[in-house]
């Protein structure tokens, strides 16, 4: 700096030297220590902060940026999170294959326990109370698209993945096991001016300065709290049942033929998604008497209560949820009176994991905006969906891409990462996307939550159409699978 | 014919005041007067014109009263920190375009007539940017340039703003010398351009923009943004001193090396773009000859 003086000496006159002197030497005379400043602040060590991270790190045009992540567990036991193989979590996501490339594209993807993720092929969707149907598999469709419609992952083994991938490429500033005490503002001395700056305090007087302040941190978003940023919504008085069950065997189609399945009933939809081998994975929306009905029954009733709802009328359903237990033998006398084609249901559950039982309440919310000044939220703290059509972690992969997107081109043409002008491309591509995929999925809540009336009939009828007009069911099935046809 | 770069040369010049360089035949800009170079112990670093400036007092104080908008995106100046993601695109492909190959790391820019400093921050936020000087002749800019400068630490070790006038600034040459939407607020272009290319290193960039003097032109920057959309603010444009680009293009033609004559300026580049309300800028080819357009000329080494 002394030097860089010296040589403006050459131009600027004495006095302005001089003074030039006086206010460095003031300044470094000034006893406040120089803040810890980042480019990059990720407040979540979920799928999606993980994921933004790594986009960041494996990115040449990005890799030089100044990154945190800054997470409440303990890392480390997630990243070296294993099971056996015939143990599953009861957390899983159905990854769309534009995930799985973008996952492919950051190095993560090759970090998963592979031999745990399973992709599906087939998709099957009926209506609970008609019976109407629709079957989705790609013959027929588009030959460029594979035909992989989704893959079954446990969310562990994603965030392990990308873990592993974030050690492989280093460079991260991590503080796990840590808590976000407090999110401030910066303050203005004489050589910098940080009062648009968030500060993250964390325990032990830890300060990190955010040039972008990154709220990956869930449905109760404290980085979109400090934001002011609202998220409107509603609770859908739903509860998602989730548990790993083993079935009789692989599948009705093999061990390369999986097949997802999904019954809506008037109380929410019922899913049985293929995990590796003879397991699966179950995710049962209904109420929350329900929901604490299931979870309260033995291994033996519960594993009843699963077949049920793939076979049984509404009212058998209805009824069988009324008993506190002796839902073994009750489904196994109904099922002597109903007639059921077996390959059009999942095949039969044997038993359920131990302790994969859990539950957790259904709502919607959509942030206002998911960007402030030198703040952007992504995934879950930005909208959380009905998970009915397995879209909730796509989202935030697809919010994850548009903002490292975003901030590479931020950084090659020199514009501050942070400012909300860098960061209009991130809102405008994702808002509108992300706005109509949750209307979607709550209208089809909606109108299946109706056991009766005039609705039932007309729901049918748009079911059996749309599965019998081949194009439309391409575009449904391009949509589940987040193949590139934007609605948008 | 005179060169249009000797304003005032068409006919609605004559509702201009008549200007001193006016009725002097085209000159090579290194037979051009050159500016006294005021005595050291007289400088004025803060002072906003000097007896050769090229800058126009109506012109520094209309960019002065909008120095309070000049960093709110949603402001008046709107169009310009859309514009300036194309600028790093054009000097990146005016880069690449070199026939020898050219360093691609530690790069020194001059940012002429930097106004809130939309251009020289970004240069100076780039890796591959070594230093950035930033020049205005408005004081109230600049201190709008300086102030805003501070919130982004990374910047202090790299960016440096002068208040004055081109004529009068004292650097060493750089490798990228930038002009954006200047020429057309100077009194003076050919003058202007022939203080401006001294900073040039040998083998480095003259990098500019501006806006083609056509009836399209007229409209959309004067009628349509200016009058009716007010996009951009009232005064901000006189048309009549907007430059085409084969203006530019001859000048640099014609400023050869003294002595044995040989060509100083490589084979100039343009690129024309287009705003589209709603979406910002737009590269259109062929463009750059009826509205806004980039120009970049390499120095010979």
């Amino acid at each position: 700096m002394e030097a860089l003086l010296r040589r403006r000496a050459a131009y600027v006159c004495q006095s302005c030297v001089r003074s030039a002197r006086q206010q460095l030497w003031r300044s470094y005379s000034s006893v406040s220590p120089r803040p810890d400043i980042y480019d990059v602040v990720c407040v979540g060590g979920g799928p999606a902060g993980l994921s933004l991270l790594t986009a960041l790190r494996a990115n040449p045009n990005t890799s030089h940026l100044r990154v945190a992540l800054v997470e409440a567990q303990d890392l480390s036991k997630i990243k070296s999170w294993s099971l056996p193989p015939n143990k599953f979590s009861n957390r899983c996501s159905s990854l769309t294959p534009s995930s799985v490339k973008f996952l492919e594209q950051i190095g993560a993807w090759e970090h998963m326990a592979r031999n745990r993720v399973q992709p599906y092929q087939e998709m099957q969707v009926w209506d609970g109370v008609s019976g109407a149907r629709i079957e989705f598999d790609w013959a027929g469709a588009a030959p460029n698209t594979g035909t992989t419609i989704a893959y079954m992952t446990e969310n562990l083994n994603l965030t392990s993945g990308l873990l592993k991938r974030l050690e492989e490429l280093g460079g991260v500033a991590t503080f796990d096991n840590a808590r976000v005490e407090n999110i401030t503002y910066g303050e203005e001395t004489e050589k910098l001016d940080l009062r648009e700056w968030p500060v993250v305090q964390l325990s032990g007087d830890k300060q990190l300065f955010a040039r972008l302040l990154v709220g990956a941190d869930g449905a109760n978003s404290p980085v979109r709290s400090f934001a002011g940023i609202e998220a409107k919504g509603w609770d859908y008085n739903r509860h998602g049942v989730v548990a790993t069950v083993e079935l009789e065997g692989e599948g009705w189609g093999g061990e390369f033929t999986k097949i997802a399945y999904q019954r809506f009933l008037p109380t929410g939809p019922v899913a049985m998604l293929p995990m590796p081998g003879n397991y699966s994975t179950l995710v049962w929306s209904t109420t929350p008497s329900n929901a604490a009905l299931l979870k309260s029954l033995s291994p033996k009733d519960f594993t009843a209560m699963v077949n049920a709802a793939f076979r049984l009328s509404t009212v058998d359903l209805e009824y069988m949820h009324t008993q506190s237990s002796g839902q073994d033998e009750e489904y196994s006398w109904r099922m002597e009176h109903t007639p059921v084609d077996h390959r059009a249901v999942p095949q039969v559950v044997t038993a359920v994991q131990e302790g994969t039982v859990a539950s957790f309440p259904l709502k919607l919310r959509h942030a206002d905006t998911y960007v402030a000044e030198r703040v952007a939220l992504v995934g879950d703290a930005a909208h959380t969906i009905h998970p009915l059509a397995g879209q909730g972690l796509n989202q935030g992969q697809g919010d994850v891409q548009s903002l490292a997107k975003t901030i590479e081109y931020a950084v090659i043409h020199g514009q501050d990462i942070g400012v909300g002008m860098s960061l209009e491309s991130y809102v405008s591509e994702r808002y509108a996307a992300n706005h109509v995929l949750l209307g979607v999925c709550d209208k089809l809540h909606k109108l299946y939550s109706f056991g009766s009336g005039p609705l039932v009939p007309l729901r049918s009828l748009g079911l059996s159409a749309v599965n019998a007009f081949g194009p439309l069911k391409t575009f449904v099935m391009n949509q589940a699978a987040g193949n590139g046809i934007k609605v948008f | 014919m005179r060169s249009p770069l000797l304003r005032p040369a068409a006919p609605w010049a004559l509702l201009r005041r008549p200007s001193p360089l006016s009725s002097r035949p085209l000159l090579p800009p290194q037979q051009l007067p050159q500016p006294s170079t005021q005595p050291r112990s007289q400088c004025r670093p803060h002072s906003t014109t000097t007896a050769t400036s090229s800058v126009n007092e109506t012109e520094i104080s209309h960019f002065s009263s909008l120095a309070s908008s000049w960093w709110d995106p949603h402001g008046p100046s709107r169009p310009l920190h859309l514009m300036n993601p194309h600028r790093h695109d054009f000097i990146v492909s005016c880069l690449s375009s070199s026939p020898s190959p050219s360093p691609t790391t530690n790069f020194t820019y001059l940012d002429v007539g930097c106004g809130g400093g939309i251009f020289a921050e970004s240069a100076a936020r780039l890796p591959t940017t070594l230093s950035v000087t930033g020049i205005d002749a408005s004081p109230v800019i600049l201190a709008v340039a300086r102030q805003h400068a501070k919130r982004d630490p990374s910047l202090t070790q790299k960016l440096a703003y002068i208040n004055s006038p081109v004529e009068s600034l004292v650097l060493p040459p750089v490798d990228i010398v930038t002009c954006f939407e200047v020429i057309e607020h100077v009194d003076y272009p050919s003058q202007f351009l022939s203080e401006l290319v001294k900073f040039v290193k040998p083998g480095g960039w003259v990098i500019m923009s501006t806006i083609a003097r056509t009836w399209t032109s007229w409209v959309t920057t004067n009628l349509v943004a200016e009058d009716i959309l007010g996009v951009v603010p009232k005064g901000t444009h006189d048309w009549n001193k907007y430059l085409h680009e084969y203006e530019l293009r001859d000048w640099f033609k014609k400023d050869r090396e003294e002595g044995d004559g040989r060509p100083k300026w490589g084979e100039a580049r343009v690129m024309g773009v287009v705003f589209v309300p709603g979406c910002g800028w737009k590269e259109v080819r062929g463009s750059e000859k009826i509205g806004n357009y980039f120009f970049g000329v390499q120095r010979l080494a």
